[in-house]
């Protein structure tokens, strides 16, 4: 049977080329023919008209599938060092085994641990509240041993994943790319941290497939399927974040949202989804609370203190005038620039450079394209 | 026959004494000009041609030589239209047998016009400036009268060929060159640092970059006043000395611009566009121009949207800035243009420009912004020392803004701030921005709290090594302005403002 196995898995990998743009009408197929490899042996009227896709349809999947290499790909997957998980394998996630449409073929790098996983998504134009709500609820979630899942893109995901690694914790990124490819280049450096971190790279696509548009929203499946409850952290209406909720609820998992300002639009995502009764994200324990219980083994309880303001200490070490600019920035959201501070407080310039780069040397601000506001 | 006169040539931005030469001899009607001509100066000919018939003398049909002395130099301009003609017309025998003495002894500058008037030329001053001292007599188009006269040189003016002809035979007298009524002066700066509201910590970086000479970076979204500062900018530095002024006016009349043929007393603001190829940058040509960096000389070179300025634009910028001068070597010959200007230079945060913008949502990527500001290279940015981030107004803090400082009092402190740095750099003119790794040493000792201060810049912030010492001299500048022998901890947190650029966090947050 080991043959049998062996040229399933390749069949699955052959058929992938086809099925990563949609793939729930071949996975009927599949059960009804018993196979991958079964099922590529078919003349395309026959699949056309089992599965009532058009004739064209059936013919492009013939075309395609017969135009790759699956036993190529398997040894580039091998060469970037990425194991390919087929639903055929024990190590294959239990979680993502059950939604609807589960990829046929998981390219993995690092390591996919048993343990409870969250997702946290948001906007790639987040604002400083996002960022560091995100970064907050991440690392927290790490330090409990939960995984974060996200997407590697930029805003939220790129925050909440460097938030684990720097917690020390364990963090999945599922990539709307192939393995070979990192999208935004940017986060090149992030992707080898997660993987050194003893996190993981996870993709449907095959190894060489550059950023495509329509794959982005798709893998967001893989983000919602592999977590128990999914965290909008902040995303407009028409946001991928969004997406991904919607795929958490089709799935049956919980969805949170990070409650924010109602006159932000990047809020606007999150408060529908509370208004629509999501349970609202504030600590790493809310979403904990969340897990189904059988789920709670191993996870640790941290003591998460809820969105801090900077520790009365760190306060107390700050100069009167420091302070009193740290209360004038604390309370925009959009941060304050470095004039706005000295006209808001009616200071001379001297002095508000003086509180600035105390409160930035301390860690209490950050400046962002020229404007501070509160540090992570 | 034979006569000489004697005129002028530039070399550079200095004058050289030339003799011209012409020879009439017998033969087939022909004319010809060695010593090193260019083009314009060979078609002196046919200028020379029609202004001596138009002036009533005949033109020989004989073979015409004409030589320009001393022949390694190379003879550019249309300056010796007047020359030449006067000798054709001597060695035809216009002035007698024997040449009268004011033929020889006079320097003729002057272009010819078809019909014998003269036209006024460029580059008089420098060329006069060159028989300064000497007590000779110059003959100039009447057109370059004013500016003549600001060389101190004994000049006359006349207004065409026949004028000039006949003063040499004695039938006339010519008037002396004037310098232009006293009662016009300069016309007072009319922008004023106080129009621009808000942008405190900008304003506050150009009086800084004014008082110890530091070139600076203005970074902002569009319509935050970058034009607006990097405009008033020359209102804040002291005038220029005479010498100053001379050097300047020098770089114009060279390269055509002298206005008005006056001395200039306003500091130069130059503001290219950036379109410019580098040779108009820095200079250049087949025979060479000043370029826009020299004729900033003494002034500010303002460049906006300094990204988007060719490479080798920017990367020419680099010998200015270090040697203040620009040197074009050609094979010929290889001239130095003084350029000592302040660099002003403007940049958006990102491709779009609205990083950072309050309202407007920026649409670069974190990719775009960085390849957009890797465009100013590392060696150039380096010779920069302030860099600061303007910010957007909003309407409702607009409307609130209090009036600025006026200029004046601003440029107060900044003249102050130069004269303590003059003192310290013992006479020669030297700004803080100069100051070299021993300098750093003496004059910029640090009290206990502010070298913290640099340490914590450096581990926090994500400061190089390379950055301190630009913090150093900022810190020192700002301890002049204030009138502080030493550098305090204030004015280190103060600097570490000016240098945003070098905040590691900067980028990576801009996600």
């Amino acid at each position: 049977m080991g043959g049998d196995a062996g040229e399933e898995r390749l069949a699955r990998v052959r058929l992938n080329f086809f099925a990563c743009n949609r793939c729930d009408w071949l996975l009927r197929l599949m059960e009804l023919y018993g196979g991958a490899a079964p099922l590529l042996t078919r003349p395309a009227a026959e699949l056309a008209a089992e599965s009532g896709v058009a004739l064209e349809t059936a013919d492009r999947l013939k075309a395609q599938t017969s135009a790759c290499d699956p036993e190529k790909e398997l040894r580039a997957a091998a060469r970037a060092g990425a194991t390919v998980l087929t639903g055929l394998d024990e190590a294959y996630p239990e979680l993502l085994k059950k939604i609807y449409d589960p990829p046929l073929v998981l390219y993995l790098r690092g390591s996919l641990r048993a343990m409870p996983a969250a997702g946290i998504v948001g906007t790639r134009r987040a604002t400083p509240y996002g960022l560091r709500t995100a970064a907050r609820l991440s690392a927290d979630l790490a330090a409990a041993g939960v995984a974060v899942v996200s997407g590697l893109a930029r805003g939220v995901d790129t925050a909440a994943h460097e938030a684990a690694v720097k917690a020390g914790g364990v963090t999945w990124a599922a990539m709307g790319t192939g393995l070979g490819t990192v999208f935004p280049s940017e986060n090149e450096k992030l992707a080898e941290r997660i993987v050194g971190a003893g996190g993981a790279l996870i993709s449907e696509f095959p190894m060489d497939m550059g950023p495509w548009p329509s794959h982005f929203p798709r893998r967001n499946r893989i983000i919602s399927g592999l977590s128990l409850a999914t965290v909008v952290v902040e995303g407009g209406f028409e946001s991928g974040a969004l997406i991904t909720a919607r795929f958490a609820l089709e799935q049956g998992r919980e969805v949170l949202a990070v409650p924010g300002q109602v006159d932000c639009p990047a809020s606007k995502g999150p408060n529908y989804f509370i208004k629509n009764g999501a349970c609202p994200a504030e600590t790493a324990d809310d979403i904990i609370a969340c897990f189904p219980p059988e789920y709670l083994f191993g996870v640790k309880r941290v003591r998460s203190a809820g969105a801090r303001s900077p520790s009365e200490a760190a306060l107390r070490d700050l100069s009167a005038d420091a302070l009193t600019a740290f209360k004038a920035i604390a309370g925009d959201e959009a941060g304050l620039t470095a004039d706005e501070v000295t006209l808001k407080l009616a200071w001379p310039v001297q002095r508000s450079a003086a509180a600035l780069f105390e409160l930035e040397a301390a860690g209490t601000l950050m400046s962002r394209g020229g404007r501070y506001c509160r540090a992570v | 026959m034979l006569s000489k006169l004697r005129t002028l040539c530039l070399k550079g931005i200095d004058g050289r004494e030339v003799s011209a030469e012409v020879y009439i001899a017998p033969g087939l009607p022909s004319y010809t000009v060695v010593g090193l001509p260019d083009a314009a100066v060979k078609e002196a000919k046919d200028r020379v041609v029609a202004a001596v018939r138009n002036s009533g003398c005949d033109f020989p049909s004989k073979r015409i030589t004409v030589n320009l002395a001393p022949a390694e130099i190379k003879k550019a301009g249309t300056h010796f239209d007047l020359p030449i003609a006067l000798g054709v017309l001597a060695a035809a025998g216009k002035f007698g047998k024997k040449a009268p003495a004011r033929l020889g002894e006079t320097f003729f500058i002057g272009e010819l016009a078809l019909d014998g008037t003269l036209r006024p030329v460029a580059g008089v001053l420098p060329m006069l400036l060159a028989i300064k001292g000497t007590g000779a007599t110059a003959v100039v188009p009447a057109g370059n009268a004013a500016e003549a006269a600001v060389s101190g040189v004994k000049c006359l003016a006349a207004a065409s060929l026949k004028d000039a002809a006949d003063w040499i035979a004695g039938a006339t007298e010519l008037g002396p060159c004037l310098s232009p009524a006293a009662g016009a002066p300069a016309a007072r700066p009319s922008r004023d640092l106080a129009e621009v509201k808000g942008q405190a910590f900008a304003k506050r970086a150009l009086e800084i970059a004014a008082a110890g000479f530091h070139n600076i970076l203005l970074v902002g979204p569009p319509g935050t006043g970058k034009s607006m500062l990097a405009r008033r900018f020359s209102t804040l530095l002291p005038p220029m000395t005479f010498d100053e002024s001379l050097e300047t006016t020098k770089l114009y009349s060279v390269s055509g611009l002298s206005a008005a043929g006056r001395l200039l007393h306003e500091r130069p603001f130059r503001e290219p566009h950036h379109t410019i190829s580098d040779a108009a940058l820095i200079g250049g040509g087949s025979s060479p121009r000043p370029g826009e960096v020299s004729l900033a000389h003494n002034g500010v070179l303002f460049l906006d949207e300094f990204p988007e300025f060719s490479r080798p634009a920017i990367e020419a910028l680099r010998e200015p800035l270090e040697a203040w001068q620009v040197t074009v070597a050609r094979v010929r010959e290889s001239v130095a243009y003084p350029a000592r200007f302040l660099l002003v230079a403007a940049m958006n945060p990102c491709p779009c420009g609205y990083l950072g913008h309050p309202t407007r949502e920026c649409s670069c990527t974190p990719l775009q912004v960085q390849k957009y500001r890797a465009r100013v290279s590392g060696p150039i940015l380096d010779r920069i020392d302030l860099h600061v981030q303007l910010s957007a107004v909003k309407y409702a803090d607009w409307e609130a803004l209090p009036d600025g400082e006026p200029s004046a009092a601003v440029a107060a402190r900044v003249s102050r701030a130069m004269e303590t740095q003059r003192r310290r750099f013992s006479g020669i003119t030297r700004a803080n921005a100069f100051m070299s790794g021993v300098d750093l040493r003496k004059h910029c000792a640090l009290p206990e709290g502010a070298s913290a201060v640099l340490e914590t810049a450096m581990n926090r912030l994500g400061f190089s090594a390379r950055s301190l010492d630009k913090i150093l001299k900022i810190s020192r500048t700002i301890a002049d302005l204030e009138g502080a022998a030493d550098i305090k901890r204030e004015h280190v947190t103060e600097a570490v403002q000016y240098r945003m650029l070098d905040k590691a966090a900067e980028l990576s947050a801009a996600i």
